[in-house]
């Protein structure tokens, strides 16, 4: 099973992940993605802001160009 | 092997040299299993109960997309389900974490421990209340906590209790999970667990990394998670 990391940028800042996790392919890697920025963006809602200008590169082991790119803004649908 | 076990209850009370011998003779097999095995299922009818000598277990619940929460971790000297012996069959589910051994506790022994011994009977009644305790700890943190607190009252939580069998001291302790472990005790996802970890890294309150917790800042780690032991019950008093 591919190993797959979630790096994160953000307004915080980049959050490297050094430990990353085996999924089937690179469409579960893309809902992890997902599931992963909405779980963030919960907790700065919780918080009071909203910060839609990051986004998650998903790089496979063994590859040093992200296998995909998943801004924040496409996690969501924002409605105002 | 049950010296966890004994190291916890006495921490707590005293355990007698005539209820230490009466624990250990309850005591059966021991097995040892990889990690990552669900061992008891919710449902299933149980016979024995299963301390933790070594290693990590836990308790968790699932849904049906395979969402699963962990309501207890196990460090060693615990029993995963001493609860068993008068439930009969688990709510809940018992899975290794990291590579285990684990000491079996046929329920025979274990009601021949209630019919003859009652100060270990209320030892023993003790530590499931104590897990109840832990429960509504987790509760808290799962509701009303928030990621950065929860994460930090989870470091602060574990250092005591792998303190109380010898396995943590002030500048922390080994603990070997992953993200994704840690994730589903805390009710987040890997991705913000790994964001979270980075804030209280940066905020120089406690590092995990490669099976390590280092505390840095410990009563700073202590305020940001409005952490108080006393619902671990540490007093040492006839039970």
């Amino acid at each position: 099973m591919p190993h797959y990391y979630f790096h994160v940028h953000n307004s915080i800042g980049f959050v490297e992940d050094e430990e990353g996790r085996d999924l089937p392919d690179r469409d579960v890697a893309r809902q992890e993605a997902i599931k992963g920025i909405r779980s963030i963006l919960s907790e700065d809602v919780l918080g009071g802001f909203i910060d839609l200008a990051g986004r998650i590169e998903v790089v496979e082991e063994g590859s040093g160009d992200p296998a995909l790119t998943v801004p924040f803004d496409e996690a969501v649908d924002v409605r105002t | 092997m049950i010296e966890a076990f004994l190291m916890k209850l006495r921490a707590r009370d005293d355990v007698s040299a005539e209820e230490e011998r009466a624990l250990r003779a309850a005591i059966g097999e021991v097995r040892e299993i990889g990690p990552d095995k669900t061992i008891i299922r919710a449902g299933d009818e149980i016979s024995e109960s299963t301390l933790l000598i070594e290693g990590l277990l836990c308790r968790y619940k699932d849904l049906r997309d395979g969402q699963r929460q962990i309501m207890e971790l196990h460090v060693p000297g615990d029993f995963a389900d001493l609860h068993s012996l008068t439930l009969k069959r688990l709510d809940h589910n018992v899975m290794t974490l990291t590579r285990c051994r684990l000491a079996m506790a046929p329920h025979e022994g274990l009601r021949k421990i209630t019919a003859d011994y009652p100060h270990l009977t209320r030892v023993l009644w003790f530590s499931t209340n104590l897990d109840a305790a832990i429960h509504r700890e987790w509760m808290l943190s799962l509701g009303r906590r928030s990621a950065l607190s929860r994460t930090a009252h989870f470091f602060c939580e574990m250092r005591i209790r792998l303190g109380l069998v010898g396995l943590a001291d002030d500048d922390g302790y080994p603990l070997n999970l992953t993200q994704v472990d840690l994730a589903e005790c805390l009710g987040l996802t890997s991705v913000h667990i790994n964001r979270t970890l980075k804030e209280l890294r940066e905020r120089r309150l406690v590092e995990f990394r490669g099976g390590r917790v280092s505390i840095h800042d410990l009563a700073g780690l202590e305020r940001v998670a409005e952490f108080d032991p006393a619902y671990l019950h540490l007093e040492r008093r006839g039970r």
